[in-house]
């Protein structure tokens, strides 16, 4: 344990230039290198600040925007609510006009086919009856219903009027060769001639009369001139009586 | 280990300049603390690699350690200190070397290190606060104690000498003690002990450096802003 000046002052020296070799060789070196890492973590720190301010502010910005848009979308909600209601309206009116037309357009097809149902058993009943009645002249009829039709036409045709007989004649027009009369049985010849005395007193024509039979007439004449008929028999006048129904 | 290796003989003998083993190690750690510095720094980078790293995270430990004593000077007084840490920690553990002995365990070399924390805690208080106001803080708080911060100042620095000094050859001997007595194999428990004691002596070293330094300035410091 002694004292060793000559170590003493060397180990001071060689202390000092160690202090000298590290702070040349490692401490400021390596400091520098970590203040530049700092300051690069600082910078890219600042960076990230800035970046963050800066998404801060897009963030905020696309916020507002999301108002704007919200309100604009309320808006155009609204604007487009009240715009249905109208148009519900609107259609609703054309609607409620339409169904009134409708039910007009049923009410009038309803009782049109109300009025057609009602003619046609209308109709099915004069056919009916028409029916009943041919039945029930075809059991009444008779020569002597015929006699009595035949007298009818007889008195009927000498008992015109003059003015009737003029208008009677005027539209005959050429006079014919022949006229024709069918009966549903034959005629007697008193009854035939007494009907062309007044054939030919009527007509003005002395045309020859010729006889013809169809018992389908079931009673009574039909006097064929050219195009000028006239029909005394029960047939013609139950056929006369349905188109008359139909042409109702 | 044998008996003779515990004295500190002379190297060469230069005139009136005697070169002891104890400075021949000390050139030798100098040496090797140099191409290691040289190593690690001689390629930095942003991105560290292994070397860089281990050695910024030396450089960052300790001025951190600086920082947290002295927060406002760690930068002018953390090469002093760092340089104490570096230096006792790898003489401290050259010991461990069959046939080199710790430069620590040579009052010499303790007792200049220990100058130099005397030196350096004037120097330092000199420089940042001033020569007058630097001296004026042995006259507080009363001129009386002028002669105990006197006798402060030159049992601190014999007290850093002897501590680590003591330790490290009582260390030394212990190991040699037992080799002797026990065997081979025997020391290797006190070798483990050597590596904890090396590393402890060399931090109670530094840090008390550091804070004899930070005490001198900042007591000028708080006498300021107590005078303000």
């Amino acid at each position: 344990m002694e004292l060793s000046w000559s170590t003493f002052i060397l180990e001071i020296i060689n202390f000092l230039v160690l202090v000298w070799i590290l702070q040349r060789f490692l401490y400021k070196p390596v400091l520098e290198v970590i203040a530049r890492r700092k300051a690069g973590i600082e910078q890219t720190l600042a960076e990230s600040a800035r970046i963050r301010e800066d998404a801060t502010a897009l963030k905020a910005q696309y916020e507002a925007r999301l108002a704007d848009w919200d309100t604009e979308r309320r808006a155009a909600r609204e604007a487009l609510a009240r715009e249905l209601e109208a148009q519900r309206a609107g259609k609703l009116v054309e609607m409620q006009a339409d169904i009134a037309e409708e039910r007009e357009k049923s009410r009038v097809s309803e009782a049109r086919r109300q009025a057609d149902i009602e003619h046609k058993l209308e109709e099915t009943a004069l056919d009916q009856a028409a029916r009943f009645a041919k039945s029930l002249l075809q059991q009444a009829s008779g020569p002597e219903l015929e006699a009595r039709l035949v007298e009818m036409v007889i008195t009927e045709l000498s008992q015109l009027p003059e003015e009737r007989i003029t208008a009677l004649r005027k539209s005959y027009g050429t006079s014919p060769e022949s006229i024709m009369v069918t009966s549903a049985y034959p005629l007697s010849d008193d009854r035939r001639q007494r009907l062309a005395q007044a054939l030919q007193q009527a007509t003005g024509s002395d045309a020859p009369m010729q006889m013809e039979q169809d018992a389908d007439l079931l009673a009574g004449l039909r006097i064929t001139r050219g195009p000028w008929v006239i029909g005394a028999n029960l047939r013609d006048e139950l056929e006369g009586f349905v188109t008359l129904t139909h042409d109702r | 280990m044998q008996e003779g290796n515990l004295n500190i003989e002379p190297a060469i003998q230069l005139g009136p300049v005697v070169i002891t083993n104890t400075v021949i190690t000390t050139w030798v750690i100098m040496a090797a603390v140099w191409l290691l510095a040289w190593l690690a720094s001689r390629s930095l980078r942003e991105d560290p690699g292994s070397l860089q790293a281990a050695s910024e995270g030396v450089v960052s430990a300790i001025e951190e350690a600086v920082e947290a004593v002295a927060p406002e000077h760690g930068r002018q007084i953390m090469p002093f200190v760092a340089s104490l840490w570096v230096f006792l920690v790898i003489a401290n553990l050259s010991g461990l070397i069959p046939g080199v002995h710790s430069p620590t365990r040579d009052l010499s070399a303790t007792a200049g290190l220990a100058f130099l924390v005397f030196l350096s805690t004037h120097w330092f208080g000199i420089r940042i606060q001033g020569l007058r106001s630097y001296l004026r803080h042995y006259l507080t708080p009363s001129p009386i104690l002028l002669p105990f911060h006197i006798i402060s100042e030159i049992t601190r620095t014999i007290a850093l000498a002897v501590r680590l000094f003591g330790n490290m050859m009582s260390l030394e001997m212990a190991a040699l003690l037992i080799l002797l007595v026990a065997g081979f194999l025997a020391p290797v428990p006190i070798l483990m002990l050597h590596i904890v004691e090396a590393l402890v002596q060399a931090y109670i070293f530094g840090m008390l450096a550091l804070i004899y330094v930070a005490s001198s300035i900042q007591s000028q410091q708080l006498r300021q802003q107590k005078e303000v």
